[in-house]
């Protein structure tokens, strides 16, 4: 006896939710996304493969996920950093610490954008003080690094900060009562009981940074080979009325995409196994 | 857990004073760099020359009509993103069916694909090159380049936030009350409108007041699909772009600053919303 | 380990959870705190573990004041009510936990944590389940490993909080017995919180009986029995 694809509900409104939900998800995301992967699959893997394998689109393709990776990283650390402080410590000013988080969410990517080549350009605020040590942010791949810090930052604190407030005390307290260190419970406890989400903080900072555009092409420079980032260059073949190349890059960005979608669900799902919660 | 008078003795579960204030010093200093500092970068380059001639940069034709396009642009695509959010919400948590969670996965899928390859979709989906784009052309009626390319770009990188802010209530809620009214005789309009709807109503702001911050401020998707053509199909991330590149600081960031406001007011009232209503929003978003 | 508690009072900010309470525990005593719901029994089992401190009074531990010592010092085996599993290690590797966290210097080689987790096993009557999560454990299997954790680290005594509250009535009078022989194996002065008076007349040698934060009585429990010595022990004994 197979399943039915419909459960009965004595609920109302199946046929119009559904069908609200189904076609508007197709219009809206599904076809699109289809004609993209059509326009693929038309031009072909040989086709794709040509586009993608020449230097310049390679190394656009590698700055933005090496940057990405980078900044993903950074924001790991300083995220579950941040997420202890703010759920743990009580001091002046941890309320507008903790709005200040989502900023990176609410404020438009051109926003971002403009405002850090303002601050990190040479004459800058903080592009002076660096230039004094000889140190160039704006333009280079330093301020690629930056810029993607600056969206990736929300997600890691708050995908750690509920976890955090879920650590029972008396887990730490057993920890403590069987002679480990504060530094210990810390390594050995807390930050092994953070790290399923820590990840999936991470992983989404990283989907995000890869397909950043908006914040990080005031402040890149965009010189082909050094500073050009694979978004922008799928922008340059749409302006040139190269669909087939556009296609082929956009294509090699949804792959990246949909592998790191596959990553978070990895990582969840084992959490879940293994210790009974993500 | 504070015990009055009992400085000598450290809780087991706190880190020393020391690593605790280098901790928060830390917090401090790397938002005041990463945050609060572009921030308040906007501000200065705007007032830059004066508030006066921020004022004016504002009263331009150029930034008029960007303003004018971006609202018209967010009063038709929220709405149209609140009531999918609405519909998928109620056909997902009120009924059971195969394939429950890959559909959850497609509504994500938006988040994680770039609004650049976003705005390339709707290109290659509606544009003059393709088999749809050519013949609504040819009836006259353009999408890309055009308004409704601007807001099918903006739907698509704003489709998941109402749905993802209303399910995580609606499942927490269960169906026991709605169950409750039909038993009672409520036809199914009234059981929404009298028992759901109150039920969701501060999740549902949430999710229209982070869907519509993003739909003003969305540039990567609608930079490929507008065409930036000024007066037109320029919103106001774009027009930034385009003075900013002209040197024209202070008009640029002025109406960043009007973006920003926005984005502060929209923290605001999440804020707001979060200290009120926590109860009534989703898990994830309790803190 | 014989333990001593000399006027010990603890405020939560206005709040009294103890007024100055005294009591002396023989070593090798299995004693139990008896009391009804918020009258200061996991206050002063706290106390003793060194998870809470005092606001008065002196702590002292074979005659040596141990009031000032950290909870680490303390080396005293602790069960939580809740059992406080660490959920992303094995239960081989909670029980090694104390072991593993102890310093280089003193620190048992590999085998020989192996060896004693191997023992502390068959101990609690589970030899087989080294490998598995705490979330694949039943409640009575947690109870006992939580146990086997807290005897891993050699304590100077056992603090149990509400050890069997979470359980069903008979997996409760199973591991009543448990205790008593691991109590009896061991000789380790232990210190035990309950609200079930049936199960502190079966378990201990004394009952420690206490009532907003008070001693109502300290005795034997047949003494406790015959003689209540306030009209609120002989009410709580009897309900
Ligand atoms: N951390 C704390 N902060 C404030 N008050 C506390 C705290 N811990 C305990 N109390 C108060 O101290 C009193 C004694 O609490 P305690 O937990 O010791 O009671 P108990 O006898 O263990 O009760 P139960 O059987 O319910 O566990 C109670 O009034 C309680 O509300
Ligand atoms: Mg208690």
């Amino acid at each position: 006896m197979s399943k039915p694809l419909i459960h009965r509900s004595p609920m109302p409104g199946l046929g119009l939710s559904m069908g609200i939900t189904l076609t508007m998800l197709s219009l809206v995301v599904l076809l699109p996304i289809g004609a993209l992967l059509l326009k693929g699959a038309n031009y072909g893997l040989a086709g794709i493969w040509e586009t993608v394998n020449r230097e310049r689109v390679w190394s656009a393709l590698f700055l933005s996920f090496r940057l990405s990776l980078f900044a993903a990283l950074f924001n790991l650390i300083f995220g579950v950093m941040l997420a202890w402080v703010l759920v743990r410590y009580r001091f002046p000013g941890r309320r507008i610490l903790d709005a200040a988080v989502d900023l990176p969410f609410a404020l438009p990517t051109a926003v971002a954008g403009i405002s850090l080549t303002a601050l990190y350009a040479p004459n800058g605020a903080f592009g002076s003080l660096a230039a004094e040590i000889g140190w160039k942010i704006a333009y280079t791949q330093w301020g690629i690094f930056i810029a993607l810090v600056f969206v990736g930052l929300p997600f890691v604190t708050r995908t750690v900060q509920p976890v955090v407030e879920e650590i029972e005390r008396e887990v730490e307290e057993a920890s403590a009562t069987l002679g480990a260190s504060r530094m210990h419970t810390i390594r050995h406890v807390i930050l092994p009981m953070l790290m399923p989400a820590a990840l999936t903080g991470f992983a989404l900072a990283l989907a995000r940074a890869v397909g950043e555009y908006g914040s990080v092409i005031f402040i890149a420079g965009n010189i082909p080979l050094v500073t050009e980032i694979a978004p922008l260059l799928i922008i340059i073949q749409l302006e040139e009325f190269n669909y087939d190349a556009a296609a082929a890059i956009g294509i090699a960005m949804l792959l990246i995409s949909f592998a790191m979608l596959l990553v978070i669900n990895l990582i969840q799902v084992w959490s879940r196994r293994r210790i009974g919660y993500v | 857990m504070s015990d009055t008078g009992q400085i000598r003795f450290r809780a087991a579960t706190e880190e020393p004073p020391a690593t605790r204030w280098t901790l928060i010093g830390l917090a401090f200093a790397g938002l005041a760099i990463l945050v609060f500092a572009p921030l308040i970068a906007v501000f200065v380059e705007a007032l830059a020359e004066g508030a006066i001639e921020a004022v004016r940069s504002l009263a331009s034709p150029d930034a008029r009509d960007a303003i004018r396009l971006t609202l018209t642009i967010a009063a038709i695509s929220v709405p149209l993103n609140a009531l999918f959010g609405v519909a998928a919400a109620w056909f997902i948590t009120k009924f059971d069916f195969r394939g429950k969670a890959f559909l959850i996965t497609l509504i994500d899928l938006p988040f994680s694909v770039s609004p650049v390859v976003a705005g390339l979709c709707i290109v290659l989906m509606f544009g003059a090159n393709s088999a749809i784009g050519g013949w609504l052309v040819a009836q006259g009626y353009p999408i890309v380049f055009a308004m409704p390319g601007i807001i099918l770009a903006t739907m698509f990188v704003t489709f998941p936030f109402v749905a993802r802010e209303l399910i995580p209530v609606m499942i927490e809620q269960g169906r026991a009350e709605e169950e409750a009214a039909l038993t009672l005789g409520a036809s199914g309009w009234r059981v929404f409108w009298t028992v759901t709807l109150p039920n969701i109503r501060w999740a549902l702001l949430y999710g229209v007041l982070l869907c519509n911050a993003r739909a003003m401020g969305e540039f990567g998707a609608v930079a490929v699909v507008s065409g930036k053509i000024r007066g037109e199909t320029a919103t106001i991330p774009t027009t930034i772009e385009m003075l900013y590149q002209e040197y024209l600081s202070v008009a640029a960031f002025s109406l960043a600053a009007v973006l920003t406001l926005l984005a502060l007011l929209t923290l605001l009232l999440k804020t707001l919303l979060e200290l009120r209503h926590a109860d009534q929003l989703a898990a994830n978003h309790r803190h | 380990m014989h333990i001593e508690i000399d006027e010990i009072s603890k405020a939560f900010g206005t709040t009294a959870a103890l007024h100055p309470v005294s009591l002396s525990i023989p070593s090798g005593a299995l004693v139990a705190l008896l009391g009804p719901s918020g009258s200061g029994k996991t206050t002063l089992l706290r106390i003793l573990g060194g998870l809470e401190f005092p606001t008065s009074g002196r702590v002292l531990f074979d005659g040596q004041d141990a009031t000032g010592l950290t909870v680490q010092e303390r080396r005293a085996g602790f069960v939580f009510q809740s059992y406080a599993l660490f959920r992303h290690m094995t239960v081989f590797e909670n029980i090694a936990y104390g072991l593993n966290a102890r310093p280089r210097a003193t620190r048992p080689t590999k085998a020989e944590i192996a060896r004693r987790v191997t023992k502390l096993l068959e101990l609690i009557q589970l030899p087989d389940i080294g490998a598995r999560y705490p979330s694949q454990l039943s409640g009575g299997q947690r109870q006992r490993v939580a146990l086997a954790r807290a005897l891993a680290i050699e304590p100077r005594m056992l603090l149990l909080d509400e050890p069997f509250g979470a359980l069903d009535a008979k997996v409760r009078k199973e591991l009543r017995q448990g205790l008593r022989d691991i109590h009896d194996t061991t000789g380790l002065t232990t210190v035990f919180v309950t609200h079930d008076q049936e199960e502190a007349m079966e378990l201990a040698d004394l009952v420690v009986v206490m009532s907003m934060g008070r001693i109502e009585q300290i005795g034997k429990p047949a003494d406790i029995r015959a003689r209540p010595a306030t009209p609120f022990v002989k009410e709580f004994i009897t309900a």
